[in-house]
Formats: structure tokens, C-alpha cells, sequence
């Protein structure tokens, strides 16, 4: 290894290790990792800002943008609130009922659209109908962040690893949706039974308290319904856009912006309501790391490293992609799982290339990334976006959940929708190939 | 003009107070804000009268305003009734209140500085303190700008009339109607 590689490696440590301590914010680490890396001159500022390999992954941060914006639009329609509202009453304000359809909710809105965002809507609606049914929130909260990492896992837009993915590998909407939305059917059906088990057995039922859910007028949260209207056909459109790409050949960052541009025209809001949601922190989170990732590339530590494994492997695709998959939910756990997938992005797609037109086995590799890393995510309270959310939400709220408390529950369902992704992955794409 | 010609004496409430109770001062004395004082009657913080609202809104409505408009009436007067259970201490603390210095300016400051020092705390309501700390009473938003259009030149009898005049002609005729008449 050269001197550069070694040096290259110990800044991306020390920034990992600070990343995972959060104890620095992070996008001042990835940041400065970044600012590291072109110091000790592993990264051209050409390479920064114009490499598709080892640079600035334009489409990732466009996407993310877009779909922030268009967000950004669509929470000021208030269709979520009614949304969340309206199935409580069609639960009769029923606990369990209620819990079963906020995670059906959740889980389909956090496939559409980012999982943060999901759970920044329906978490305080939530809170709302627990305190109306004079209900402890905290399983409900649980429920939701784990439905949303679950949810999210589904879609190329669902969660941001899945959208590093789909860039790096050249992977389409669609191949989403084939390869990893008939699992995440599964994986939510199994976490309402879970969620019965782990909360919902215990959850009381009180016939007054369920009067104060049931006159509650979820209409009147919808105070725009044109705008709504308008939306909701922009939503449609852009999902079509994503839907439709292999006809359109139009880039899902191009399809969010436009859909953006469409939005922020039609609603005629004033550019601070819709600018409030876009996480610019988030996106430059997003900028270092690819640097940093970028500069390992340059360096040459991933190429070495695939070839390590490349040896290792051989033709063993089966036991590498369980491989992948459980230690990537081990991996998600521990760091966050958007510095761990910008990683293992380029490492897979050294392993087996790109992912579109490769042989099942070879593939499987990039869905066991997917699911590895989105579902790892649930394994405990910093292992994804959402439960840094929820918790912080929850604590505000004077119902904190602790490390542990999250962790408890954390495990057990990952432990569970892992388990299931292990045979699903094998069946798949080695037995039907 | 200086700030000692302008101050006013206000009841102060403590951490225990209730929402409620706080209220009732606001509006029985029509103030704009209240002064927060400690067991020996030292001011410890200045509340913005609209920060009680923080009080009756519970956290995830005021995390999610489209929220309120799902409560009927009778939810809505649940919701007001918290402001028998909360108190000003834990207004203080959710708005980390107590953190910073209650503002204040200083008996011989100017109407520029104590415009300065209102709009810098975004607060309507002031302390006026002596330089050893000795607390003198409050300066009121209304009372302070009252001063500035009278430094400005503008007659206050002379302006209720023209906006008494403007409220008239804007009125309809059944409010304003025959037994009030333009000056």
C-alpha cells in the first residue's frame, strides 16, 4: 500500500470513528474528512465536483433535494394528519387496531417518500391520538420509526442508502420494486404480528376515551384542497417519472427535480415554507462523504480490498451475499448506515460490477446491501435516521426512550426480518434464479 | 425622555404560578408580559404574554399546527383546561427562559436604548434595574411607543380622533350607525 492509501485510510477511520461516536456533528467530520483527503492530495479538485467514480455523486444529492421539495409542498396540504386520523377512527380507536394501521401508514408513506420526513408527519399525530386515549406513546413511536426503516427498504426513494445504491449500481425504480417490495410485504405483515407480541397485547382498550378519538374532525386538517389536489397529481407524475424510466431514460434525480420545480410552481408558496424541510446539513453530510469515499478509490484501497475478497470469494456468491446481508444489519447497528452503504457501494461494485444486467448471483450481492443495511438499521437508536428522530421527538415530548429501550426492541426485530431475508435472498436468486 | 420617566409597577408572578392564574394577571392588568420573580422578589425572567400560549398548546401541536384544527370544542376546551396544571416553572424551563438575563436597561437610558434593548429581546416588556441591580419596575411596549409618537411630533389626541373617524366610516352601518358621530 502507498503512503497516500495509508493516509487516506487513517483519515477515513478517524472520521468514521467520529461519525459513529457522535460526539462532532457529522457533517462537519465528513466535511473536514473531505478537506483532509484533498490536503494530503488523494482527491483532484476535478475528481471532487466532475468524477461519476470518485466524486460528488451529483444524482444522490439531486434526488434527495428534489424529493425534500417536494415534500416540503406536500406536508403543508395536511394529508398526512387525515390520513392518520381518519384510520384511527376506522379502527375504532382501537390501540391495536390503530398501532397496526399507523405502521401500514407509515410503512407506505416511507416507501414514497424519505423516511425522516415519514416519521416527522406522523409522529406528532400520533402523539395526539395516545393522549386522547390516554395511552403510553413510546410503542406506538417504536413502531413507527421501525415501520419506516422497514417501509422504506421497498423503494429506490424509500431510504437513502437504497438511493447510493441505485446510483452506484445503475439499478432502476423498478428493479426496486421487483426485487425488494414483495419482501418488504412480507417483512410488514410479520412486524404487525411482532408488534402485537412486543406491545399490542398489552395495550388497554377504553370505550369513553375512544369518543374523544372518534369526534375529532380530520377534515379540518386538510385547510388547502386544491393545493392538495394539485399535489397529489404531481406526486403521481413523479412516481410515474420513476416508474417509466426505461421508456424516458430520464435520470430519478431529474424526475424529483422536475417534480420539484412543478410543485414549488403550482402551490405559489413562499419559498421559505417549502426551504424549511430541505436538510442542507444532510445533503453536505452527503458531499464529504462521497470525497472521502472517493479518495479511497483514487487511492486504491477499495480495488485492493475487492480483490482481497474477490480471491476469498471466487464463485461463492451465496455465502457472500448472507455474508453481506447479516453483516450489514450487524454493521447499520453500530454506524450509520448511510456512511456504511457510500462504502460498501464501490466494494460491491468492484466485486461484481454494475447491478442491472448481472446474473442473479452476482446480484443478489447488491439486494443483500439493500436489505442488510436498511433493515440493520432498526437494531438499535442511532442505526438510522428515524430513531434519532423518534427518540428526540419522544424526549421533547416528555416520553423519552432510551438507548435500551430502542435496542430491546430494536434487536429482536431485526434479528426476526433479517432471518427472513436470509432464505428469501437464497430462494431468489440461487434457487429460482 | 429617559427610561425612569416611563417605568410602571407590575405584579410579578413566580415559578409557581399557574397557567391560569398568569393569564388572569395578563388580563385583568392588560399587560403585554409578565415578570417572573424568585422567593425574595428578584425578577428572574421576562415572558412575552404570547409565550403562555406555549402552555395550552401541547408540543406536538406546536410541532404540527394543522393539529389544532382536529379538535372539536369540546377538545379544544380540554386542552385549555392544562393550564391548571402547568405551571410558570415549567413554562421557564421548556423555553429555557431562565438561561439568559431577563433584559433590562438602566434608570437613565435613553428612548433609543430602550428601543434597542426591546427589539434586540423581541420582548414587550422590560426591566428597568439601577447599575447595582436594584430593581425600579418595568417598561410596557405600549407605554414606551406611546413616548417614541409623542418624541415624533404626533399629537395623541389628534390620532384618536382621525383613527376614531376611520373606525367609524369603516364600520357598517348598524355598528356605527346614528349614536356615534365623526368628530
Amino acid at each position: 500500500m502507498t503512503l497516500s492509501a495509508v493516509a487516506a485510510v487513517v483519515v477515513f477511520a478517524a472520521a468514521y470513528v467520529l461519525i459513529a461516536s457522535e460526539k462532532v456533528n457529522r457533517t462537519a467530520v465528513a466535511l473536514g474528512g473531505a478537506a483532509a483527503m484533498v490536503v494530503i492530495g488523494v482527491v483532484r479538485g476535478g475528481d471532487v465536483f466532475f468524477s461519476e467514480e470518485t466524486g460528488i455523486d451529483w444524482n444522490v444529492i439531486f434526488l434527495l433535494l428534489g424529493m425534500m421539495i417536494i415534500v416540503g409542498v406536500l406536508r403543508q396540504t395536511g394529508i398526512f394528519e387525515f390520513v392518520a386520523i381518519w384510520a384511527a377512527q376506522k379502527a375504532r380507536a382501537r390501540p391495536f387496531r390503530m398501532m397496526a394501521l399507523l405502521i401500514v401508514i407509515t410503512a407506505v408513506a416511507s416507501a414514497l417518500l424519505d423516511n425522516v420526513t415519514t416519521v416527522l408527519l406522523v409522529a406528532p399525530v400520533t402523539l395526539l391520538l395516545c393522549e386522547r386515549l390516554a395511552l403510553a406513546p413510546v410503542p406506538f413511536l417504536l413502531a413507527e420509526a421501525m415501520a419506516s426503516n422497514i417501509g422504506g427498504a421497498a423503494t429506490l426513494i424509500g431510504d437513502p442508502p437504497n438511493i447510493i445504491i441505485a446510483s452506484r449500481a445503475g439499478l432502476t425504480f423498478n428493479d426496486f420494486l421487483v426485487n425488494l417490495a414483495p419482501v418488504v410485504v412480507v417483512l410488514i405483515a410479520v412486524f404487525v404480528g411482532l408488534a402485537w407480541l412486543l406491545w399490542g397485547r398489552r395495550l388497554r382498550y377504553d370505550p369513553e376515551r375512544a369518543e374523544a378519538v372518534m369526534a375529532l374532525t380530520p377534515r379540518e386538517t386538510i385547510t388547502d384542497q386544491r393545493l392538495l389536489r394539485r399535489m397529489l397529481v404531481v406526486l403521481g407524475l413523479v412516481l410515474l417519472g420513476f416508474l417509466t424510466h426505461n421508456l424516458t431514460h430520464l435520470e430519478p434525480s431529474l424526475v424529483a427535480l422536475l417534480g420539484a420545480g412543478a410543485a414549488v410552481v403550482l402551490s405559489r408558496l413562499p419559498s421559505d415554507d417549502y426551504l424549511e424541510d430541505v436538510e442542507w446539513e444532510t445533503l453536505l453530510f452527503f458531499a464529504g462523504l462521497f470525497v472521502m469515499v472517493g479518495a479511497l478509490v483514487n487511492a486504491g484501497v477499495i480495488s485492493e480490498l475487492a480483490k482481497t475478497l474477490t480471491s476469498t470469494i471466487g464463485d461463492h456468491y451465496l455465502p457472500a451475499a448472507q455474508g453481506v446481508l447479516v453483516g450489514s444489519a450487524v454493521l447499520s447497528g453500530v454506524v450509520d448506515n448511510i456512511p456504511y452503504v457510500a462504502t460498501m457501494a464501490p466494494l460491491v461494485h468492484d466485486l461484481v460490477g454494475p447491478g442491472g444486467g448481472l446474473p442473479p448471483a452476482q446480484q443478489s450481492l447488491w439486494w443483500a446491501l439493500a436489505l442488510g443495511a436498511d433493515l440493520g438499521g432498526n437494531a438499535t437508536a442511532i442505526g438510522a435516521s428515524a430513531n434519532v428522530v423518534i427518540t428526540g421527538i419522544a424526549k421533547r415530548n416528555d416520553h423519552p426512550i432510551s438507548f435500551w429501550t430502542f435496542t430491546k426492541y430494536g434487536l429482536v426485530v431485526t434479528a426476526v426480518t433479517i432471518g427472513i431475508c436470509v432464505p428469501y435472498v437464497w430462494l431468489r436468486y440461487f434457487v429460482w434464479g | 425622555m429617559r427610561a425612569q420617566d416611563l417605568v410602571e409597577q407590575v405584579p410579578t408572578v413566580t415559578r409557581e404560578t399557574t397557567g391560569a392564574e398568569a393569564a388572569r394577571v395578563i388580563a385583568e392588568y392588560r399587560l403585554s408580559g409578565l415578570v417572573v420573580a424568585d422567593d425574595a422578589g428578584v425578577p428572574i425572567a421576562v415572558i412575552p404574554g404570547s409565550q403562555l400560549f406555549g402552555l395550552v398548546l401541547p408540543r406536538w401541536v406546536r410541532d404540527d399546527r394543522k393539529l389544532v384544527h382536529a379538535y372539536d370544542e369540546k377538545g379544544a376546551d380540554d386542552l385549555c383546561r392544562r393550564l391548571n396544571e402547568s405551571t410558570i416553572g415549567d413554562l421557564l424551563d421548556d423555553e429555557k427562559l431562565t438561561a439568559s438575563k431577563p433584559p433590562a436597561v438602566l434608570p437613565e437610558d435613553t428612548l433609543l436604548e430602550i428601543a434597542s434593548a426591546m427589539d434586540d429581546a423581541h420582548s414587550p416588556v422590560i426591566l428597568v434595574k439601577e447599575e447595582d441591580g436594584t430593581y425600579r419596575g418595568v417598561l410596557t411596549m405600549s407605554r414606551v411607543l406611546a413616548a417614541i409618537a409623542t418624541a415624533a411630533g404626533q399629537d395623541s389626541d389628534l390620532v384618536r380622533r382621525r383613527l376614531e373617524r376611520d373606525i367609524i366610516l369603516r364600520g357598517t352601518p348598524h355598528e356605527s350607525g346614528p349614536t356615534r358621530e365623526a368628530p
